[in-house]
């Protein structure tokens, strides 16, 4: 596949509505179609899960990938379906720190700019090829140079990677310890090296040392797996086949788990309670999902600070909670869930609800009401919208809403005034603070703004090792440095909902990713 | 042609509803109960006296959004429908008469537009142009426009010989005279049929491109839109998208039926009603009883 002519950015997907697309509607029903067709004629791929045989996971995602491969898909969404193909150096465990995957350990040098991962022996990828150290370093500079790579933000502090048998050594910029952290599921799905060759070829035929191996690919719509005898953990692999789908019209997706086409899907809040009396295991997979209101200090009105703290006060969280999440999310005012080790309770409510105080905040400012128009750009429709104007309107702000197909590359020029979007986070809390408030952050629509002191805070963050015992706090600290960000308003976290037939055991409650392991598939 | 269509039962029911929906676009904002952009925390209400038709994800008003909404989606058919009209039939008629080269290249026109899928095309326009009914509605509308010209054009080629229009011609009248006194009479009926068919088509594109979101910037409410979102929530409201659903099925039905209502008058069928009633009369008026008093 050749590149996109826009740089994507390390981040997710613009916006994490709760109601698909209307454009995407007429293609998932196609899909659905084409699907059921599939399971309905038993001729969905040759495999035995077509068959029926052995234990199937029936995956519908509303993030089925539309690239294969890791270095274009980006560290979005989608990095949990390509997770079946490929496995990374690290993984997160529940607490969302690193441990080992591909790597069986690594380790610092004294000053901190340098680390070794140490490959498991014996490994291949499912072409055959080795996974060594010469894998490692072909995956990071593939990442890093590829012309439409969707990563090379994210490995800014690497400087080179040296080879040597098992062992990958990174040489870094700069000390930072949050590299095992990095390296994981989100930014390094490491291909094999000769599939790679062809980037093109590996977006169709991923091959990767993951714990399945695809089968048949039909773009957009289904991916056929069977798992990978060869996986470093294969005998916690308890799932023989997997057919991934593209999800259909949220409405119907309840309908697919209760007449058994799919037994695993991610779902619409509107939808839980339909899967619940429909006897479906419905529950919140813990993630980074956050949703943020983005301001252009360059640009008038959000100049002017007293404007910006206005829309601060305007903004009724707990109204994007109920109306779209239908309680199931939560309010948020930071890129962090609570208790996440990045949270930071000192900043917690800030700027709570207070429509008076936004009137007069803007009064101060010499706004009267229906003085300030704005217009808010976002690339799809999207009911988020919808309520920051009715909210802002409150205030005396008139919104119009904007619809922009090509949405993207103003967003991430900077050249907006007035967005919103939707992240699902990082494993890296420090690259969730950069990209947020760093002022090269892509998240950062008012570039090179940053805030006072978060530089100092993040490079702090990133010279403490991860198992030092004053890592929360430095962490901490900087998040509360990154909050005095003028550009961001932070909202609400939409949940990442899922919905399973009980054939199907408990998930690892690892935060903002699925995990396979130990998963096992009942009555198939 | 109006009082032989309200002749028709079907005439009088198609008229009645369609300005039913006409009287809807131009008062149904001002006959909405309540502010249709307005948000409560009243969510996904069921039917209830505040709300006759219950509210939608956002808590606002259903029946004030359908009543809103009605004027896009009327305003929107008719621009598909008369842009169809004014691009097609007067190149249409002129065919017949300017030439052959004026209708070779009318012809491969057409041929070429009716190739063209005109919803893919508006997506296209709107992607192109920004996002808004306007444009999108008139692309289509030249989309459509190869109806009415192979309409006019087949009901002007069939007078184009007869000898009345060759002898107005030939007396030197002037093409602009004879097309006005001779032929547009005849041509209007099938146009009328074709355009009460297009502005049903019309709605059925209008609806479908705000189903897909295209066209119009939110929070505006279309029925087309109404219907897609109420379709993301059928748990909570499975009856929601019955009145939007129904709004564009019956407009559609009475425009289809006011075409066949037309054709029925002005077509094969209609003339041969029309001499049957003749026949009637003329029978009547022969066979009817002579006056009492009269000779015996």
């Amino acid at each position: 596949m050749s590149g996109t002519a826009v740089p994507r950015p390390p981040v997710s997907r613009p916006h994490a509505a709760p109601r698909r697309p209307r454009a995407a509607v007429v293609a998932a029903a196609l899909a659905t179609a084409f699907s059921l067709t599939l399971t309905l004629s038993g001729c969905g791929g040759g495999s035995s899960a077509a068959s029926g045989a052995g234990s199937t996971l029936k995956w519908t995602s509303t993030y089925f990938p539309s690239h294969w491969d890791p270095v274009v898909a980006g560290s979005g969404a989608q990095f949990r379906e390509l997770a079946l193909v490929y496995a990374s150096l690290t993984r997160t465990d529940e607490k969302g720190a690193a441990v080992p995957d591909l790597a069986e350990s690594w380790e610092y040098n004294d000053k901190g700019d340098e680390v070794t991962f140490r490959l498991r022996p014996g490994l291949t990828f499912s072409d055959g090829e080795p996974v060594d150290g010469a894998a490692v370093k072909a995956a990071v500079e593939r990442a890093q140079k590829q012309k439409n790579s969707a990563l090379f933000g994210d490995l800014t502090s690497i400087e080179s990677v040296e080879a040597d048998g098992l062992n990958a050594t990174v040489h870094l910029n700069q000390v930072d310890y949050q590299i095992p952290q990095l390296l994981g599921q989100r930014v390094l799905q490491i291909a094999s090296p000769k599939a790679a060759a062809s980037p093109a070829t590996l977006d169709q035929k991923p091959v990767g040392a993951g714990p399945f191996v695809l089968r048949q690919l039909v773009p957009g719509t289904k991916a056929v797996l069977e798992k990978n005898p060869d996986y470093w953990d294969a005998e916690n692999i308890h799932i023989d086949d997997v057919e991934l789908t593209s999800a259909p019209d949220a409405s119907t997706v309840v309908s697919g788990l209760r007449t058994g086409v799919y037994n695993f899907a991610d779902i619409a809040p509107s939808q839980a309670e339909a899967a619940k009396k429909a006897g479906l295991d419905v529950f919140v997979q813990p993630g980074f999902n956050a949703s943020n209101i983005s301001l252009n200090i360059n640009k008038a009105p959000f100049d002017d600070a007293r404007v910006v703290d206005a829309v601060r006060h305007a903004v009724n969280r707990q109204e994007f909670v109920d109306k779209l999440t239908f309680g199931y999310g939560e309010t948020t005012d930071q890129p962090f869930p609570k208790g996440y080790v990045a949270y930071d309770p000192e900043s917690e409510n800030a700027y709570p609800y207070d429509p008076a105080k936004a009137r007069k905040l803007l009064r101060e400012a010499g706004h009267e009401p229906g003085d300030i128009k704005l217009d808010l750009v976002i690339p799809e429709e999207d009911p988020q919208a919808e309520i920051v104007q009715a909210q802002l309107a409150k205030v005396g702000i008139t919104v119009g809403i904007r619809i922009d197909k090509n949405w993207a590359t103003p967003f991430f020029a900077k050249d907006l005034a007035f967005s919103l979007y939707s992240t699902t986070g990082r494993d890296s809390a420090v690259q969730t603070l950069t990209a947020h408030f760093g002022p090269d952050g892509p998240l950062n629509l008012s570039s090179p703004y940053e805030p006072k002191g978060f530089a100092d805070a993040v490079a702090e963050v990133r010279r403490t090792p991860l198992d030092a015992p004053g890592y929360p706090k430095v962490l901490r600290e900087a998040t509360r440095a990154g909050l005095k960000s003028q550009a961001l308003v932070f909202t609400y976290s939409s949940p990442n909902l899922i919905a399973k037939s009980k054939s199907v055991s408990g998930l690892p409650a690892n935060p903002a990713h699925i995990d396979w392991t130990g998963v096992k598939i009942a009555g198939n | 042609m109006v009082r032989r269509v309200l002749a028709l039962t079907s005439g009088r029911i198609a008229v009645a509803v369609l300005l039913v929906i006409a009287l809807l676009a131009l008062l149904g904002p001002l006959l909405a109960p309540q502010n249709p952009l307005a948000g409560s925390d009243n969510a996904l209400a069921t039917a209830s006296g505040a709300h006759w038709l219950g509210t939608d994800y956002l808590g606002r008003d259903v029946l004030s959004r359908l009543l809103d909404g009605s004027r896009v989606s009327v305003l929107g058919s008719l621009e598909v429908a008369v842009t169809a009209l004014v691009v097609g039939t007067l190149p249409g008629i002129l065919s017949v008469y300017l030439g052959r080269t004026f209708e070779w290249v009318t012809l491969r026109l057409t041929d070429t537009l009716v190739a063209l899928p005109f919803l893919l095309f508006a997506v296209a326009v709107i992607a192109l142009l920004g996002n808004g009914l306007t444009q999108a509605m008139l692309v289509t509308g030249v989309l459509v426009s190869p109806l009415f010209y192979r309409v006019s054009r087949a009901a002007t080629l069939a007078v184009a010989r007869a000898p009345y229009v060759e002898a107005a011609l030939i007396s030197g009248a002037s093409l602009g005279w004879t097309v006005r006194k001779h032929v547009w009479g005849k041509v209007l009926p099938p146009i009328a049929v074709a355009l009460a068919q297009t502005v049903g088509t019309g709605f059925v594109i209008v609806s479908s491109l705000t189903f897909l979101g295209i066209g119009v910037q939110p929070p505006a409410p279309t029925w087309g839109g109404l219907l897609a979102s109420d379709l993301g929530y059928l748990d909570q409201r499975p009856w929601g998208p019955l009145a939007p659903a129904l709004l564009i099925m019956i407009t559609v039905w009475a425009c289809n039926l006011l075409a066949d209502a037309i054709r029925d008058v002005y077509g094969q069928a209609g003339r041969a009603l029309d001499n049957d009633r003749k026949a009637r009369a003329h029978h009547l008026a022969r066979t009817a009883p002579a006056p009492t008093g009269g000779a015996s």
